[in-house]
């Protein structure tokens, strides 16, 4: 059942042009050349109940736009969106009541006070019942590992208590689909792992997450459903398996020569990248010649005295599909 | 009740906030309070110095600036912040956190960012007005009934004028000096309406009605009351009722081309 979907959504804004110079600036201060920049292009998808979906996209892509729609805090120029029986931006203040959102720029804690006292307002203005809010609360402390930490004004947190307490906040009214926009985002390594384990567990408890992100571990990790978005319009909608597999099955061979290659192909496969003068990566498409026969006839080609096989990285995927 | 739980709620927030800096909240009461209620030291000198405004006393005109600065610091208690955090959600682009949570954007942000460092200024204005009505003749019940009700018509003038103020920041984003546009307009409440030239008793009276603020609340407690004071009450809502209606409208502008 699909708890979101968007058809032909279309988002607009009018910004101003302005050159560069004195003559420029004072020529705007005149008079302003408005532009008007299609941020979201005619998207459509469905997100089903129950499943983590990522939104890529490079920068200014239209992603977040797309998530500030999603969540009721920016009407659409065209198009619809139904999520779970609500059309957010009209029905916000009762659809709102539903979701949560994490936006890792934008922080919804207050600054100067401890995080518990952000809590209580948010249990107030969500009617969370004092029996509810406790169990709630102590669920998700102790998910993140942050009970001591929420007693510390916010301002003293570093970001990875931060953005954990950030998840208790839109997570405390029990929201059925939350909304993720870039809740990695400069956090450490530990700190992601946390949060992705969390992400995971509320997930196998029914909740939907909508996220997205740079970190394409995030999305390897969590995503069952991916979406690419670039300059405005959707490029990529279907499983992390079959967006693994849109360029076909390939693999990279990384050597270490014994000798400098100056070739651009060894054994019908590209050389795309050359760390060092013997350190080489190689793209074999498997559907083409089996990795088996490429390995035995490689030796007849180069010697090497290294080897290493691997999957097509994420990012060289995403990046071929960016360009496309 | 529903709505006054989540008032309280928020109003704590802001509370345990101000009281994060102690030291901050203490000194910025003080300077408030100061800067406002030294304000009437000018009459005193006007007075001493036998100068006067044509039909008042001395302490009559003290009266009419003690109720200006006890209503200026319950307004901007509850409004005043109103302006600054919307104009610092616009600049940065923030608002969407605001309507994420599910109530007005208004009541969240007047409930969230409640500013007790103004109840200074009011109970500094109280005093004064205490004062005050101990050196004039105050009019019986009836004066203190008209009193409150005008009083009251002042405070929705006031919020109206941060509203209005608030909502022009979604468009001139980022000015920080619209305060001081609203200083000038409401400086005229501070004094007896009779000293002014004809246009501004009737701007201040009917278009923009800041006379309310001070000057007719105090006139109430004096027994002086002009029937114009009536007469204003009915712009005084429709000020706050515009101030309401243009916030909203200018929220509903935001949702439709922010990005």
């Amino acid at each position: 059942m699909a708890a979101i979907t968007v058809e032909n959504l279309v988002k607009t804004y009018t910004t101003y042009k302005r050159g560069s110079g004195f003559l420029e600036t004072l020529k705007s201060f005149v008079k302003r050349n408005p532009v008007t920049v299609r941020a979201v292009d005619d998207i459509s998808f469905k997100i089903e109940k129950g499943v983590i979906c990522g939104i890529l996209g490079p920068n200014g892509a239209g992603k977040s736009t797309t998530i500030k729609m999603l969540c009721g805090a920016l009407f659409p120029s065209g198009g619809k969106i139904d999520v779970m029986g609500y059309y957010p931006a009209k029905d916000r203040i009762k659809y709102v009541r539903k979701i949560g959102a994490v936006f890792g720029q934008r922080s919804q804690l207050i600054w100067d006070i401890p995080p518990i006292d952000s809590f209580a307002m948010n249990k107030a203005i969500y009617a969370i019942k004092d029996s509810d809010y406790k169990k709630r609360l102590d669920e998700l402390t102790e998910l993140f590992d942050v009970a001591e930490v929420i007693h510390k004004p916010t301002r003293v947190l570093s970001l990875g208590e931060r953005m954990k307490c950030e998840f208790i906040m839109a997570m405390l009214h029990s929201p059925d689909i939350v909304f993720l926009d870039e809740p990695t985002i400069g956090l450490d390594v530990i700190a992601k792992t946390k949060i992705r384990e969390v992400v995971g567990k509320m997930n196998q408890n029914g909740t939907t997450f909508i996220l997205t992100t740079h970190d394409l571990e995030d999305v390897e990790q969590l995503a069952d459903h991916v979406i690419i978005i670039n300059h405005g319009k959707k490029v990529f909608d279907d499983t992390l398996p079959h967006l693994k597999s849109t360029l076909g099955n390939k693999k990279i061979v990384k050597l270490t020569l014994s000798k400098p290659y100056i070739g651009e192909t060894i054994n019908g496969a590209n050389i795309i990248q050359r760390e060092s003068e013997l350190d080489i990566s190689l793209e074999v498409d498997v559907e083409k010649q089996g990795i088996n026969d490429f390995l035995n006839d490689l030796s007849n080609f180069v010697d090497f005295t290294d080897i290493s096989i691997k999957e097509l990285p994420m990012d060289m995927i995403i990046t071929r599909i960016y360009n496309a | 009740m529903k709505y006054i739980k989540m008032y309280l709620a928020c109003a704590h927030t802001a509370f345990s906030r101000a009281a994060a800096y102690r030291a901050d909240f203490l000194l910025g009461s003080i300077i408030t309070l100061l800067s406002n209620i030294l304000f009437p030291l000018v009459t005193v000198l006007i007075y001493t110095n036998g100068a006067t405004f044509p039909g008042w006393t001395m302490w009559e005109v003290l009266l009419i600036q003690s109720v200006y600065s006890m209503s200026t610091g319950a307004a901007a208690m509850f409004f005043y912040s109103v302006v600054w955090v919307t104009m610092e959600h616009i600049r940065e682009g923030s608002f969407e956190t605001v309507l994420l949570k599910p109530v007005s954007p208004l009541f969240f942000i007047a409930s969230s960012n409640f500013d007790p460092q103004y109840g200074g200024l009011f109970l500094g204005g109280l005093v004064l007005t205490i004062v005050s009505s101990a050196h004039t003749n105050i009019s019986g019940l009836s004066g203190i009934l008209q009193f409150i009700l005008l009083f009251t018509a002042g405070l929705a003038v006031m919020s109206g004028l941060y509203l209005v103020m608030a909502a022009i920041t979604f468009k001139w984003v980022g000015n920080a000096r619209i305060p001081e546009i609203f200083d000038s307009i409401i400086t005229f409440g501070k004094y007896p309406a009779g000293i002014f030239p004809r246009g501004i008793r009737v701007l201040s009276t009917l278009i923009v009605p800041v006379s309310v603020i001070g000057y007719f609340p105090a006139s109430a407690l004096l027994g002086r009351l002009e029937p114009m004071a009536y007469i204003s009450l009915i712009p005084c809502l429709l000020f706050l009722a515009f101030g309401i209606w243009i916030y909203n409208r200018m929220i509903k502008l935001y949702e439709g081309v922010g990005g």
